[in-house]
């Protein structure tokens, strides 16, 4: 999209807001839409949740993508909301609480979320299914298996060859302060002392990083090719990319697990319906169902129970696996990805 | 003298319409943002002012163009001047093969850059068979990447104006000055250059000024490390959700084109180029 492109359409979104007059009746005239990433995480959703809720209550259901926040924020804004509940990332619940675009839940219509760990629900948003941000190789480059754990990842000696990382400092800040030897426990909450010492550990990396990817498709494909030897790249994009038979490994081992969130963008017209298909997404039957698709696992522990040994090396809720992970703080997240925007991009320009 | 009046404004009416409803009043909804901010009136202006990373990004936005520009001005020269040259089938089969690219998505020929410039991607693999060079070169992800997709982008819109401009030179100015006995660089510099000069410039500032806006091919062939002004402003609006700082971020840009183009105008015969008489 050239600029004009880009201009003409967020102007036409800046346009439409002023016609406070012609906000749109709450009522849908559309059908009941949910927006999420796309690939992997999209097929596990749209199989264990969104299908079978509507064949329940004999409804259609539009399944979008991609998610997009600043979407929601112009579609609040301008009082034409399109999607009604939306798959997003975890800064997103707490930037969309700060600037009052999302709906606050009512969690007493979701019963099913008193059984998550009290940190996979908050009042904007409540997640629904987990992944992680791991360190994944080509196995062409190194066909006896790839790094361990940050540390490793940051030894250029032993694992020579271009590397990929995420494009914010977001997975950054915790990568670069366990490669640096900070303890789990001790990655958050974030302070000035520790985001400086992330920077420094990833400026001192930065010339073995050829790819400062954005998108979740990225590192699977550019480990293929060979174009990058290691990357950090989300799990499940990771396991598909492997069940397809692509030259790539990964580990979980020293993986940052977060969860999916799912938000009701505030005026949603199918609140009320976002509501139930959040309750029943939570649901015990419709969180194992996650565990055939051997992608993004449940968020309820106890689904996690009638799974497979095989099934259970995939799932990051998996005792086995979450032991040697840390547990992504979004709200900690949120507020150091704010504060070190400009000094992350200055690093990125240096 | 009414009546002429009367029909030119009736003609041009629905066109003066359709931009004022669709363009310059959405154009100044969105600049309008960018005085909404919290923090003042100015606010927004203030922190783009304060921003190291914004003044880098803008100093590499405008080298990249400039460099990009540069290069495509050079490679477009030969071509065009093959084109004034030729004449039937060969002058068609060049001129398509100037113009097919175009119709191409820019979005198709981007990703085709990826293909070809990755690290394990035939050009790396051709410069390494060759004994070019023995690593792979980083081709992708940086400003090298981004110049190469920019300039196979921006091409034909320098090829044009300069094959219309050479197109028009009169051969006869040219035996005339070697008539008078001016050799072949006398008669380059003297004649022919001058000649061509207007579709040159006018190439060149269209070349310049869709660089500086340009968005999807530094997008997939840059990387964090090579950040155009569109990037950052992108960025602005999808992840810092700062809409107001977006919009101050565009108008800046806006009226430094606007700026630039005032000033070229003034030097340079700019009309003649733009607008092929």
């Amino acid at each position: 999209m050239r600029r004009r492109t880009f201009l003409a359409t967020a102007a036409a979104a800046g346009a439409f807001t002023g016609l406070g007059g012609l906000r749109q009746a709450a009522h849908a005239d559309r059908p009941f839409t949910f927006t999420s990433w796309g690939g992997a995480l999209s097929d596990a959703e749209k199989a264990a949740f969104t299908d079978p809720f509507a064949a329940l209550k004999g409804i259609e259901i539009v399944n979008a993508s991609p998610t997009e926040t600043a979407k929601i924020k112009a579609m609040v804004q301008a009082g034409a909301v399109e999607w009604d509940l939306v798959d997003v990332g975890g800064r997103t619940v707490w930037q969309g609480g700060e600037e009052g675009f999302l709906e606050p839940l009512d969690l007493a219509k979701i019963p099913n979320a008193g059984a998550l760990e009290k940190g996979w629900v908050s009042p904007y948003g409540v997640a629904t299914s987990t992944g992680a941000t791991i360190m994944a190789w080509s196995t062409t480059a190194f066909p006896d298996g790839g790094p361990q754990s940050w540390a490793e990842f940051w030894d250029v000696k032993r694992f020579p060859g271009p590397r990929g990382l995420y494009k914010y400092f977001y997975y950054n800040y915790e990568a670069a302060l366990l490669a640096a030897g900070v303890k789990r426990e001790e990655v958050f909450p974030f302070t000035d002392e520790k985001a400086e010492m992330a920077l420094g550990k990833i400026k001192e990396l930065k010339p073995n990083v050829s790819v400062w990817w954005g998108a979740g498709a990225q590192p699977p494909q550019l480990l293929s090719t060979g174009e990058l030897a290691l990357s950090s790249a989300w799990s499940g994009r990771m396991l598909a990319a492997e069940a397809e038979g692509a030259p790539v490994g990964h580990t979980y081992k020293d993986g940052i697990a977060w969860a999916n969130w799912w938000v009701i963008p505030k005026g949603s017209p199918n609140a009320a319906l976002a509501h139930e298909l959040l309750d029943f997404a939570l649901a015990e039957e419709q969180q194992a169902k996650l565990l055939n698709l051997k992608t993004y696992g449940p968020v309820l522990g106890s689904a996690t129970a009638g799974a497979d040994d095989e099934t259970r090396k995939v799932l990051v809720m998996a005792p086995d696996n979450i032991k040697d992970m840390l547990i992504l703080n979004e709200e900690e997240a949120n507020k150091y990805s704010r504060a070190y925007e400009e000094k992350w991009n200055q690093l990125m320009l240096g | 003298m009414a009546r002429y009046r009367v029909e030119t404004a009736c003609l041009l009416a629905p066109a003066v319409l359709f931009l004022l409803l669709l363009f310059v009043v959405p154009l100044a909804r969105l600049f309008s943002l960018a005085f909404t901010d919290e923090g003042g009136v100015f606010a927004t202006f203030g922190v783009l002012a304060e921003s190291e990373v914004y003044r880098r990004v803008m100093l590499n936005t405008f080298v990249v163009a400039l460099a990009v520009t540069l290069i495509t001005v050079l490679l477009a020269w030969p071509v065009a001047y093959a084109l004034s040259r030729l004449k039937g089938f060969w002058f068609a089969l060049a001129l398509y093969g100037v113009l097919f690219p175009f119709w191409i998505s820019v979005l198709v020929r981007t990703f085709s850059w990826m293909i070809l410039l990755e690290r394990n991607g035939p050009i790396n693999r051709l410069l390494q068979g060759l004994g070019v060079t023995d690593q792979p070169l980083a081709l992708l992800f940086n400003d090298t990447g981004v110049m190469i997709g920019m300039v196979h982008v921006l091409l034909p819109y320098a090829i044009m104006p300069l094959y219309a401009a050479m197109a028009r030179v009169d051969r006869r100015l040219l035996l005339a000055s070697d008539g008078l006995g001016a050799g072949l660089l006398d008669t380059f510099a003297r004649v022919y250059f001058p000649l061509v000069l207007p579709g040159l410039l006018g190439g060149a500032t269209f070349v310049f000024l869709l660089s500086l806006g340009f968005f999807i091919t530094p997008a997939l062939l840059g990387g964090a490390n090579a950040i155009t002004l569109s990037m950052l402003i992108a960025s602005f609006v999808t992840d810092r959700l700062a809409w107001s700082l977006a919009a101050a971020g565009s108008l800046v840009l806006l009226l430094v084109v606007l700026a630039l183009l005032a000033v070229a105008a003034r030097l340079l015969p700019l009309d003649k180029g733009m607008f092929a008489r």
